[in-house]
């Protein structure tokens, strides 16, 4: 089962990160989202319209952009845009022409597709998207196939966009650092069910971690135990706190009983670090 | 937006070089057949037939006499297959590139963006079927006379026929040869709503059609005949027999026309149960 059980609320004005690894049903999701996959139960509801039952309303007012965008490559860039915009609501020329401009995509607009890079692709991909005046943004792996500066760019468009627009926008990726530096909320997937839904801030609160460099980190670790003032140990160089415990309380520990302190720092927990706990602890559980 | 979503399906479909291949490749065979006529054997063997049959062959072996000549192994052969190829690629060949996802993530319900695609099927059929006809009649033309026809073909005798009523039924067979062209890409149409590659949709379709032409020709099915496709495709040649069976064309007419409709909606059931992922 691609998708199990999975309930998600995107709430307006935020940026929602889907993530999770190759398979973790993300791209089911948002098919189903989008009316492209059935579910076999439950419901999905876009701006309130159920989305089997009410597909036109309910996809009126969202733009999406999908991993390696398809075009018909021997029609024009403008082209394109004018026949995927028309399966939302006809759309003037000069509505064509400014997000052309919005996008950095004027003097190409009348080349063939064909001859477009992949960035000049990714912006058309991003114009189709806008041209209905979207309130959703649903952006499946948006980076998949750009180069760097292709990556920064889309990482600033998407921030325009939310900054800008107001637009609330669906990310689905597995590039961790992406979802960091963009996400103000994430749910994971693992194996099609949600093992994690919050804003990003609460991703980094759950453990304390700090980095300790001694000259024995095993034993430090067994005494630090012993004293219940940590609740664990990664890496041969990360502890975490136990609650209320400060660093001065773990060096005045060591050094009483001869440990040498080379280094003590409070480490930040990266999305990465808490996605990686969470999948292992995902396979523990099983 | 009908107008809109139609003109989009058109564009798709006219704006492919391929769709053009097609054109071309009916253009040359045409030629080649009107140069095998002009100076091959073809024409004494007929002027011997109409000669054996009291008819002055000069009053006969005409321009309509020869377009349908040069249309016979065309409509036999490479219109199914061009119409198929065609067909096949409508909906498949969106699937598979990615586009049929974009589209679908817009609010257009999936029978609308078919219906649309199915009848863009139609223009091409009988845009195709016009052009098949008029070249074939005007190449005719440069070598021989606007004078009256005779058709000879199996089950419907030796049939000789004025130029008013000769081109009169020359347009009713055009007629029919755009509903046999509608029919076959409407088949492949149909295939390439299922979950499969644009040439797994062409060969089953062509498959289908093949098989339809070998079981029709058994003689154990001799009485079951009307039952396969193929057979209610002849009806464009069955037209010029004389008198012309206006009934049994208004019945195979009716049977084709059914059927592209079926084909149609199965393909529209399979498309709407579906998942369309990447």
């Amino acid at each position: 089962m691609a998708v199990d059980n999975l309930t998600l609320r995107v709430p307006a004005g935020e940026i929602y990160g889907l993530l999770g690894h190759n398979g973790a049903g993300k791209s089911t999701a948002i098919g189903m989202m989008l009316g492209q996959v059935w579910p076999t139960s439950g419901e999905v509801k876009i701006c309130g319209h159920d989305v089997t039952a009410r597909r036109r309303q309910a996809l009126q007012k969202v733009g999406a952009i999908f991993e390696s965008p398809a075009f018909y490559d021997y029609l024009s860039g403008r082209r394109n845009l004018e026949i995927l915009t028309s399966y939302t609501a006809a759309t003037p020329p000069a509505r064509v022409r400014e997000v052309i401009e919005w996008v950095g995509l004027s003097g190409r607009e009348d080349s063939k597709v064909r001859t477009y890079s992949h960035g000049m692709r990714a912006r058309l991909a991003l114009a189709q998207a806008l041209l209905p005046h979207p309130e959703l943004l649903i952006l499946d792996e948006p980076s998949d196939g750009l180069d760097p500066e292709g990556i920064h760019e889309m990482r600033q468009t998407i921030l325009r966009l939310h900054r800008d627009l107001g637009l609330t926008i669906l990310l689905s990726s597995h590039l961790l650092n992406e979802v960091e530096q963009l996400c103000t909320r994430i749910a994971v997937l693992n194996q099609g069910r949600m093992v994690f839904e919050g804003t990003m801030a609460s991703t980094k609160q759950r453990e304390r971690w700090v980095r300790l460099k001694v000259g024995d980190f095993p034993s430090a670790v067994s005494l630090l135990r012993g004293a219940q003032l940590i609740k664990g140990s990664r890496e041969g160089r990360l502890i975490s706190l136990d609650e209320g415990v400060s660093t001065d309380r773990i060096v005045k520990l060591l050094v009483e009983h001869s440990q040498p302190v080379y280094e003590i720092a409070s480490e930040e927990e990266t999305l990465e670090d808490f996605y990686l706990g969470l999948m292992n602890g995902q396979r523990e559980v099983k | 937006m009908f107008y809109l979503h139609f003109r989009n399906e058109l564009w798709k479909l006219f704006g492919k070089k391929r769709t053009y291949i097609g054109f071309g490749a009916f253009l040359v065979v045409q030629t080649g057949m009107l140069l095998m006529f002009r100076f091959g054997h073809v024409r004494a063997d007929m002027e011997r037939v109409l000669a054996g049959n009291g008819y002055l062959a000069e009053e006969y072996i005409s321009a309509l006499t020869v377009a349908v000549i040069m249309l016979i192994p065309q409509v036999a052969l490479l219109m199914p297959l061009y119409a198929t190829l065609v067909g096949g690629d409508m909906v498949a060949k969106e699937a598979e590139e990615g586009t049929l996802r974009m589209i679908l993530s817009r609010p257009i319900s999936r029978f609308r963006l078919l219906l649309m695609k199915w009848l863009t099927g139609i223009v091409f059929a009988t845009l195709l079927v016009l052009v098949l006809g008029g070249t074939a009649l005007c190449l005719a033309r440069i070598w021989f006379p606007w004078k009256g026809m005779f058709v000879s073909w199996p089950g419907i005798g030796f049939n000789v026929l004025s130029v008013g009523t000769g081109f009169s039924l020359y347009l009713w067979s055009l007629t029919f040869m755009a509903v046999n062209a509608s029919v076959a890409v409407g088949l492949a149409f149909m295939f390439s709503c299922f979950n499969m590659k644009p040439a797994a949709a062409t060969i089953l379709a062509l498959s289908v059609l093949f098989v339809s032409i070998v079981m029709e020709n058994i003689p154990f099915f001799e009485s079951y005949k009307e039952w396969f496709p193929t057979y209610h495709f002849n009806t464009w040649i069955r037209i010029y027999s004389q008198p012309t069976p206006w009934d049994a064309v208004g019945q195979a007419l009716c049977i084709l026309l059914a059927m592209n409709l079926t084909t149609f909606l199965v393909g529209a059931a399979a498309f709407q149960a579906r998942d369309i992922k990447s």
